[in-house]
Order: structure tokens, then C-alpha cells, then sequence
């Protein structure tokens, strides 16, 4: 009997070790670290919002001498000098680049919003409504064509605000606090960065901004976070009240411009009523021959912002400049190899292309693929030690290649207006859930070759790595039985064709 | 006390919408003696055409009815008088009419359970039994907790222990109450980002513990050959979300179970260690959970190694 109370004993104390939690991080992990380069001629690269950094005015900085700044540089040193362990915690959270955090808290409001409509009990679906944000379904459906805007919006106003603030930076040169009195406490080392006008307030500030108009709902939420990270940047010891100030001034006037392109680009209209989403099918049948119906129960009447495919672009010109060629009809002979091989793979799945399929799914309720790209690039910008402007840079390019890719895609899916496998293969069911817009091109190939391109222009040695991301997040939708391989593979060389637009863009700004 | 022993299927936990898991519990307080084996192979049925969304039930037309078939062949070996050994491995296949989504099917956990008899004692006109249950489960196959409804099952080692205590009368009749708690590792699933009340940047995720409770009334009948019982199940996790609004459920799910099933166990006399085997059972409240209503039977086979 011992004996077997022994054995009781230990299964209980194994029981209780294999239950010890391990640690699930809610967060990218990172700490502040020192910038490879300051980018002192950054005030000088090209701006996408305004024409020139000078036509934001911030006015010329008190000098360090003055009685204005040595009174806040004094009550700069008390806040930085008594830190509570919360104070602490708020400072190792946003860190000096900041940009990464904002960055995350966009990609998880995405994933918060990311929810597909419910019908209604009798069969009718309810739109977002942005009037009406608050009422279910909620306003957004953070789906890929929102999220990659909104993300595009985000990137952008912040790229231009810190250029706009390089510019006063290097313009007024104002010595940061230490600089001036190597008594106040400096939470990130010490830099050489002018402090005015402060790129942590301006990076909140805009954040805050977007942020708030792309998820109305969550305005007091960020409000809330903006003003924490402006306490912290006092705490840390890097900005003068003046600094924020300025700052801040930068980011509300660059977020005014960008809401006023957003609220011109055409998005409102992309979500189209039903017969114009008709007319829109109609035409494809007559062109083709074919068309996309909606297989869910019940019937969604009308996809998923059909023309968003119309929505103003960023750097590429012209949508039909990269409009692929028309993809074989369904029951020609080239079809049936592709409808095979997707009957094949769902009846063979290896656990590699499960693991594939699943890995790149990025489906409802995630970040989107465009937020996943926004992932890695956070990545890039940790282990490369890139400063903020840099960093902001690379979030422009990428993003903005992103949603032109986003709309060059969404062109072809409603030009097109190509079926889905789970329409053309009877009894076909496959691992993923295929959704609610027409097949070709790929989505994932567009938004992933697109990003793929500017992350290899901007971290070279990266570059094949990238475009290897790009190629599997394509292939695995074929292996979740929600796309051809012809989607894919036209999706891929059209994610590149709309990422040189970008990147003639980028190569000119100033930054190489 | 040489009954055959069975694993109450009724509460086997299958859930749906967040179909996660089957936990074979061996909740009964039947004890073989020394050197005796049993065999047996026991099927079940389960469906639910709604499920709960947190505490909303919703019908959802792109599942339709899902159903989940489970054969779970078993094991169990009296070490001593009073410790019984119990193994099962289950194999389970889900699908569905509606929607396009494929089911799944394989080899689910490995159950390893060890049932002691602590203590049989006369009190007034029966007996009181008190019998601790350690059982500790593993995956056997590498089936994708993260595909609700239709995964197999969380994925994850768990190990409950449960307490039995069962007061039985000479005439037959008994009540049993029991009480587990269940602790659950986290889960590997096949993407690194995940939304649970905010973020999660890993490839684990959290599966909540959980608490279980029946109660149970029932009856030996002619000579102890057959039984006839009914219980009430609860389960509740610790922690947890809940399913949002028009999404899959994932493992870290909140769920909830009340249920009310019954068994029938029948001893052939004519011939010995022979025994066959039928329940029933249905989800009458739930969270994050299918409205699963499960039928089932098996045979079992016992006899006297040594």
C-alpha cells in the first residue's frame, strides 16, 4: 500500500510540474537599443503627404540658456530622477523606437476588428457601418483591404512626421537634455539626436490620430496610450516639455493631411450595395463566360469590397498597368491539371503543408497577411538596430507597396471575377476557409511578393529569405484548397510588378 | 466485487464549436480484484447541429450538423485488490454536412488512469466507498488542436485526480458523487500570432484548467448483472475567452458543460465475462461548446489472469 501511495505521490507531483504556465508573450520582445545611424540628413528626404517638411511651421526652440528651458529642463530631471517600478515598466515598454510598439498596437486591432459579419436570424446580413461604429457588426471589419490601409495610412503619416521633424531637428539643432546638463537621467543611453522637436511625441501623436479615425471605437483606448507614451518620454529623460510639444504639433498637423487623402480615396465606396455588385458579376459573365457566387450559408450577396480594386493608390499609376492576363477557363485542359492537384493535395496532406497552409493562413480574426509582413519587418528593424525615421521608413515603402498590391489584386478579382475551388470541384472541402471574394489573383501572393521586394531592397541580406516567405505564403494557399496554383503564381509576379513603382520611389527619396 | 469495469462514455467531455476534448474518465466505483483483466471496445456517436458562442446558442449553416464517431478500445488490469489499472487510446473522426470545411480523424490521447480503493466501510444498511483517481493523457498523433470545430482534441498532456465517494445499499441501490480537477499543458498549434483577449506572439497556446463534478444515482438488479444509472455532469474552466462573434473556437476557449446522461451495463450469466454495454447523453447548458447529444454501446470482456 506504501507503495502505491508512492506512485500516487509522484504522478501528482509530475502532474503538478508539467502545470507550471510557460510564458506566452502578448508582445514583440525587445528592449531600447542603441540606432546603427542617426540619418542627420533625414529632414531632406522625399515626403509622400506634403510637398516639403517646411510647410508644417514649428517655430524656433527657446535657447538652452533661457529661463523658460532651464525651468523645464529642472522639472525634467525631478520626473526622470524618481521613478516608480510602474514608470520603469512604461519606459522598457516603449523604448526609443517607439514606432514598433504603435505598430503592434495597430496589428492587434486588427485582429480585434478582424471579425466577418453574422447573418441576422433571417438570412440578411448587417453591415459596419462608420456612422454607426458601435452597432453590431461592429465598425471596421478590419479584413486585408482595410487592414493594409489602414496600416499604409499609419506608416506613412509617420514617415513624413519624423522627416518634417529631422528637418526642425537638424534645422534648430536644440542639445538634448543630457547634452545640456549630464546630471538628468537618460533611460536609453545617451544620444547625439537633437531634441527638438521630439520624434516620440510626433510617432504617438500621429499614431493616436490614425489610429483613432481606423478604429473609431477605440479612441479612448488610444488616447490612453498616446498619453502614456508622451509621460514616458519625460520620464526617460529625452524630451523637455517643449520637445513634446513641438512633437506633437508635427504629428496632429501630418495626421490631418493623411485622414483628408483617406477620407478622398475611394474606400467608402469600396463595399458596393448589391446591384452594383451584380452589374459588376454580370460584366465579368459577359467577358468570360464565368463568374464567382458567394458558397456560404446563407449566401453573402455581396463579397468583400469589390471596389476597393478602385481605390486611389499610392506609387503605381495605373491599376490596369499591372493587370495580369486572363486565367484559363474553367474545364479547359490547363483548369483540370490545377483542379487535380488541389483534389490530390487535400486527399494526401502531408503535415508539412498543413503546417504551411495554417502558418500563413492569417485568416479571420488575425492580423491579415499584411500584418504579418508588418511582423517580420519589426523583426528586420530589431536585429538590424535601425533608428525611428528608418524604421518609419521602411513601414511606409512596404505598406504602401502593400495596398497598391492590395488594390492591383482586388482589380483582377473582380475584373475577373474568377470562381473559387470550392465553386468549380464538386464535393470539394478543404482545411482552410475560402473567402468571401473571387479567386484570381491570389490575395497572399500579391500583398507577400509586393512586401517581400521592399523588405530585400531595404535589408539586402535578407533578400532571399523574403522572397522564399513569399513564395510559401503563396503556395500555401494552394495547399488550404482555397486558390489555384494559377492564382498563385500570377499573384507572385504581380506583387512584384507593383512593388517597383515603390521602389523607384524609394530609391529616389534620398534615404541610399 | 468481480464487475467488469467500464469507462462512463457519458462523460467523456465532447466538445464542438470548440470541439476540444475527450477526457475518458473513469468515474465509476467499481474496483477488479487482483490478476484480473478486462478488454473492451466501446463506440460513440455524437452530434450537434448548435453551439454556444460564449453563452449564446447559434445555429451556424457553413457546419451544418457535425458529428464525431469515437471507437475507444480499452484496457484494465486489477495490480492489487485495491488498485486497478485503466488504459485507453481513442480513435475519432469528425465531419459535417454543412459548409466546405473537412473533417479530421486519427488516434487521439493515450489514457494511463490508476483507481485506488481507499477505503469500503459498513455504515447502516450498506456500504461507503472512497476511491482516488489519478489519470494522466498524451497525444498519440499529431492531430491539430487548433482547427474547431473539428479537431480531435486540445492536444495537450493532462492530468486530473477525482475523487469518488459512493454509498451503496445491500439492496442495490447507490449515490455517488465525484469531484476532478483538470490540468492541462498548453497546446502546439501552426501559426505564431494569435488573438486571446489581445495578443499572443508564440506558437503555444494556453488551454484553461478545469473543474469536474458529477453525481450520479443508480441500481444493481438481478443478481448484479445488470446496472442501470443516471448522472449529471458539470465542467468548468478556470479561465479563458470566449468564441467571437462569428469565428472558430480555439483551444483557450472558456467552456462550460452541464449534462444529464445514463448508462445500462449487462453481465451475460449465461456467459461469464461477457458484458455489453449502451449510454445516452446530452448537453443541456454550455459555453464555447457544441450541443452535442452522444449514443453510444461496447463490449467488454473480463477473466482471470492469475
Amino acid at each position: 500500500m506504501k507503495n502505491i501511495l508512492l506512485v500516487f505521490l509522484s504522478v501528482l507531483l509530475l502532474g503538478c510540474i508539467s502545470s507550471c504556465e510557460m510564458e506566452l508573450l502578448t508582445r514583440v520582445d525587445y528592449t531600447d537599443y542603441e540606432f546603427s545611424d542617426l540619418d542627420e540628413d533625414g529632414g531632406t528626404w522625399s515626403t509622400t503627404l506634403i510637398s516639403t517638411p517646411g510647410s508644417i511651421v514649428v517655430a524656433a526652440p527657446t535657447d538652452v540658456t533661457s529661463a523658460a528651458y532651464v525651468s523645464e529642463l529642472a522639472a525634467l530631471k525631478i520626473a526622470a530622477s524618481r521613478l516608480n517600478s510602474e514608470q520603469i515598466e512604461t519606459i522598457e515598454y516603449w523604448t526609443n523606437n517607439p514606432i514598433l510598439r504603435w505598430n503592434e498596437i495597430a496589428l492587434e486591432l486588427a485582429a480585434k476588428y478582424n471579425l466577418i459579419p453574422a447573418p441576422n436570424p433571417d438570412g440578411t446580413y448587417t453591415l459596419p457601418s462608420s456612422t454607426d461604429p458601435g452597432r453590431y457588426p461592429n465598425f471596421p471589419f478590419a479584413h486585408p483591404a482595410y487592414t493594409c490601409r489602414m496600416l499604409a495610412y499609419l506608416s506613412v503619416a509617420q514617415f513624413d512626421g519624423l522627416i518634417v521633424a529631422w528637418h526642425y531637428k537638424y534645422a534648430y539643432n536644440r542639445a538634448n537634455p543630457q547634452q545640456v546638463d549630464n546630471t538628468v537621467p537618460s533611460a536609453y543611453g545617451v544620444s547625439n539626436l537633437p531634441s527638438y522637436p521630439s520624434d516620440g511625441a510626433v510617432i504617438a501623436i500621429t499614431s493616436q490620430n490614425i489610429l483613432s479615425a481606423m478604429f473609431p471605437l477605440e479612441k479612448g483606448y488610444l488616447a490612453d496610450k498616446a498619453a502614456e507614451h508622451l509621460f514616458s518620454l519625460k520620464w526617460a529623460g529625452l524630451n523637455v516639455d517643449s520637445d513634446i510639444n513641438a512633437g506633437s504639433l508635427i504629428g496632429t498637423e501630418i495626421a490631418k493631411l493623411a485622414l483628408a487623402r483617406a477620407s478622398t480615396d475611394g474606400m467608402s465606396k469600396a463595399q458596393t450595395p448589391k446591384p452594383v455588385s451584380d452589374s459588376i458579376k454580370a460584366a465579368a459573365f459577359d467577358r468570360f463566360g464565368w463568374q464567382w457566387d458567394n458558397q456560404e450559408t446563407p449566401v453573402r450577396p455581396v463579397g468583400l469590397t469589390p471596389l476597393f480594386g478602385k481605390v486611389k493608390t499610392w506609387n503605381l499609376p495605373d491599376v490596369t498597368l499591372t493587370r495580369p492576363p486572363v486565367p484559363p477557363a474553367p474545364g479547359s485542359a490547363e483548369f483540370e491539371v490545377a483542379a487535380k492537384e488541389l483534389q490530390d493535395i487535400q486527399d494526401n496532406m502531408t503535415t508539412e503543408q498543413r503546417r504551411i497552409a495554417n502558418w500563413w493562413s492569417d485568416g479571420l480574426g488575425s492580423y491579415t497577411p499584411p500584418g504579418h509582413w508588418n511582423k517580420f519587418a519589426k523583426d528586420f528593424i530589431i536585429k538590424y538596430q535601425i533608428n525611428p525615421l528608418r524604421a518609419a521608413r521602411t513601414f511606409a515603402y512596404m505598406n504602401m507597396a502593400i495596398m497598391d498590391a492590395g488594390i492591383s489584386c482586388w482589380d483582377a478579382k473582380y475584373y475577373y471575377h474568377y470562381p473559387r475551388p470550392i465553386q468549380t470541384i464538386p464535393g470539394f472541402k478543404t482545411i482552410l476557409g475560402t473567402p468571401n471574394f473571387p479567386s484570381y489573383t491570389s490575395g497572399h501572393s500579391t500583398f507577400s511578393a509586393a512586401a517581400a521586394e521592399v523588405l530585400a531592397y531595404i535589408f539586402p541580406a535578407e533578400a532571399a529569405i523574403c522572397r522564399n516567405w513569399a513564395l510559401e505564403a503563396a503556395e500555401s494557399r494552394i495547399y488550404g484548397g482555397i486558390h489555384y496554383r494559377f492564382d498563385s503564381e500570377v499573384g507572385i509576379d504581380q506583387g512584384i510588378a507593383v512593388a517597383q513603382y515603390t521602389l523607384q520611389k524609394a530609391q529616389a527619396d534620398g534615404a541610399d | 466485487m468481480k464487475h467488469v469495469i467500464i469507462y462512463t462514455i457519458s462523460t467523456l467531455l465532447m466538445c464542438a464549436a470548440p470541439a476540444w476534448m475527450y477526457a475518458q474518465t473513469p468515474t465509476d466505483a467499481i474496483m477488479m480484484n487482483k490478476g484480473d483483466i478486462c478488454f473492451g471496445l466501446i463506440y460513440d456517436h455524437g452530434e450537434w447541429d448548435q453551439y454556444w458562442q460564449g453563452k449564446q446558442l447559434l445555429k451556424n449553416g457553413n457546419v451544418g450538423t457535425l458529428t464525431r464517431t469515437t471507437v475507444l478500445p480499452m484496457f484494465a488490469y486489477g495490480i492489487i485488490d485495491n488498485v486497478n489499472l485503466l488504459i485507453g487510446v481513442p480513435y475519432v473522426k469528425t465531419k459535417s454536412d454543412g459548409g466546405q470545411l473537412t473533417g479530421d480523424d486519427g488516434m487521439q490521447d493515450l489514457s494511463i488512469a490508476l483507481k485506488v480503493e481507499l477505503m469500503e466501510k459498513q455504515l447502516w444498511k450498506g456500504k461507503l466507498y472512497l476511491l482516488p483517481v489519478a489519470e494522466f493523457s498524451t497525444p498519440v498523433s499529431n492531430y491539430l488542436s487548433d482547427y474547431q470545430p473539428y479537431s480531435l482534441g486540445l492536444h495537450t498532456d493532462h492530468l486530473s485526480l477525482r475523487g469518488i465517494l459512493q454509498y451503496k445499499l445491500d439492496m442495490g441501490l447507490y449515490l455517488r458523487g465525484s469531484i476532478a480537477h483538470l490540468w492541462r499543458t498548453e497546446t502546439k498549434i501552426e501559426r505564431d500570432y494569435y488573438y486571446n483577449n489581445g495578443s499572443y506572439y508564440t506558437e503555444w497556446m494556453d488551454v484553461p484548467n478545469a473543474w469536474n463534478y458529477q453525481a450520479t444515482a443508480g441500481i444493481w438488479l438481478f443478481n448484479d448483472a445488470l446496472k442501470i444509472e443516471g448522472n449529471y455532469t458539470w465542467l468548468r474552466s478556470t479561465s479563458g475567452d470566449d468564441i467571437r462573434a462569428w469565428n472558430p473556437g480555439q483551444p483557450t476557449n472558456k467552456v462550460e458543460v452541464n449534462e444529464v446522461g445514463g448508462s445500462i451495463q449487462y453481465r451475460i450469466p449465461q456467459l461469464p465475462g461477457l458484458g455489453i454495454y449502451a449510454h445516452y447523453s446530452t448537453i443541456v447548458e454550455g459555453r464555447n461548446m457544441g450541443k452535442f447529444t452522444n449514443i453510444g454501446g461496447g463490449l467488454t470482456y473480463q477473466f482471470k489472469l492469475f
